[in-house]
């Protein structure tokens, strides 16, 4: 649990890093933009320090600048977004008990909406108290994302709430297992192995995510998301229970649970559609 | 903006709050103990009251604890059987600690079962029941040949022992 915790703040700690950067990035990719377009206007305010007894040739500009500051074509880029989850990457790297890995993907349907997909596979071994015991499976989320972030310019940073709907086929082995005795006389509290195996077990739950993807360099983004989980059907086995369910987590006594990932991804633009003029207005008043 | 990626930290904080609840509930039930009931022999329906009775396990150098005590006296006592194996061994001594030796008296008696176990849930891990050998349930023995048992008869009332809250043997004395 220690290391899940631990993890869990340095990925957040960093995540707050790479947010700043991915903020830094964007301004500078608009002032590049700008002096492309019209290299005038980058020139003349410098001209304006310098000398300030000189602005006639600043009049003659004036209406070009006007113009190119209606211009921005934004264009919305379409296409596909894969990658993985880091997170269970690397915990396979420092915790010995769990192997594990999920391609992430998404595609673009509309300006804000996202089809999104996860694939996985888990192999953990969970070491509790009372119990130890190994799950194996994979698992396949489907749904979609809402972006509610109002980008400026040609920034794609991506907030988003969404749902999924999860399955998973697994099987589980109990490894060992305790008597609980409320009143041991005799002391005798022995660890029983079993090896006992928990074969054909199903889940399916509902995810509600919600997530930042933030673009870091071109077309790469890091992002995160947390999810509230809620079981729809879930196969028991005989005499043992769905403790842990690959892709839904642990089980709790109701039937909620939370995930969690963070997510490298690349992005391959397909096509690009020009914004509707109508949102540019939009955008002058939020600022 | 920040203000989102604050809330969305903040709830990912307090999800990271919601561990540990792996403590088994007092109230779950659990591996049942074997409930006695002591009856008077002359008159079987009526509950009667021990005297100082102690009752230690075979192998064991100390009683039960019955509320704290290791003697009791009074009509029912519930006692733990052995997870691990088919057999538990107590003895019952009846005026125990008592000055006049003549009145302290030991019967042993056996128990054969046998064992299922049944998940009960992630902090309780498993439980046992038990269930009473079909043919030989108890072997009734005493400590010294010589002495005359106290125990006159048992009854077995319920052949499974699944919860605590039923007289699984009744003891006539």
């Amino acid at each position: 649990m220690k290391h899940t915790l631990r993890s869990f703040f340095s990925f957040f700690l960093f995540l707050c890093f790479t947010w700043v950067q991915a903020q830094e990035t964007t301004p500078k990719g608009e002032s590049v933009k700008q002096t492309t377009v019209v290299k005038r206007v980058a020139v003349t305010p410098k001209t304006d320090q310098k000398i300030p007894d000189a602005p006639l040739p600043l009049v003659a500009i004036d209406p070009t600048l006007k113009k190119s500051d209606s211009i921005p074509l934004k264009t919305d880029r379409y296409g596909v977004r894969v990658g993985v989850d880091l997170y269970k990457v690397t915990r396979g790297l420092y915790d010995r008990n769990y192997k594990g890995i999920e391609f992430v993907g998404d595609y673009r349907l509309t300006k804000k909406y996202f089809l999104a997909a996860e694939l996985g596979n888990e192999n953990k071994t969970t070491d509790d108290d009372r119990v130890n015991f190994t799950t194996k499976g994979s698992y396949l989320k489907v749904g979609f994302d809402y972006n509610a972030y109002e980008n400026w310019l040609d920034m794609e940073n991506i907030i988003s709430i969404g749902m999924r709907y999860g399955f998973s086929t697994f099987n589980q082995q109990l490894n060992s297992y305790r008597i609980y005795n409320a009143n041991p006389y005799f002391a005798e509290t022995p660890i029983i192995p079993s090896g006992k195996k928990f074969d054909g077990l199903s889940a399916s739950w509902l995810e509600v995510v919600a997530g930042i993807k933030a673009k870091v360099f071109d077309n790469v983004f890091v992002g995160f998301s947390l999810r509230l989980n809620r079981l729809v059907t879930n196969k028991e086995p005989d005499n043992f229970s769905n403790l842990y369910i690959p892709g839904f987590n642990r089980t709790y006594d109701g039937s909620f649970g939370v995930g969690f990932n963070y997510t490298v991804t690349y992005f391959v633009p397909i096509y690009k559609k020009k914004v509707k003029p109508l949102a540019v207005p939009k955008q002058n008043d939020k600022k | 903006m920040k203000k989102i990626i604050l809330l969305v930290v903040a709830l990912a904080l307090s999800f990271s709050g919601c561990e540990k609840d792996d403590i088994c509930d007092a109230n779950t039930p659990t591996t049942p103990r074997l409930v006695i009931g002591f009856y008077d022999f002359l008159n079987p329906s009526v509950l009667k009251n021990v005297s100082n009775l102690k009752v230690i396990g075979e192998g064991m150098t100390t009683g039960i604890l019955f509320n704290g005590a290791e003697t009791t006296s009074g009509t029912t006592i519930s006692i733990p059987l052995k997870t691990v194996g088919t057999t538990t061994t107590y003895s019952f001594t009846l005026n125990s600690g008592n000055t006049n030796p003549a009145l302290v008296d030991q019967d042993i008696i056996r128990f054969d079962y046998s064992t299922q176990e049944l998940f009960v849930s992630r902090a309780c891990g498993y439980k046992t029941i038990f269930t009473f050998d079909p043919t030989n349930p108890y072997t009734h023995t005493d400590a010294t040949a010589a002495n005359q048992k106290w125990i006159k008869f048992i009854s077995v009332e319920k052949n499974n022992i699944e919860n605590e809250n039923e007289t699984h043997i009744k003891i006539f004395f």
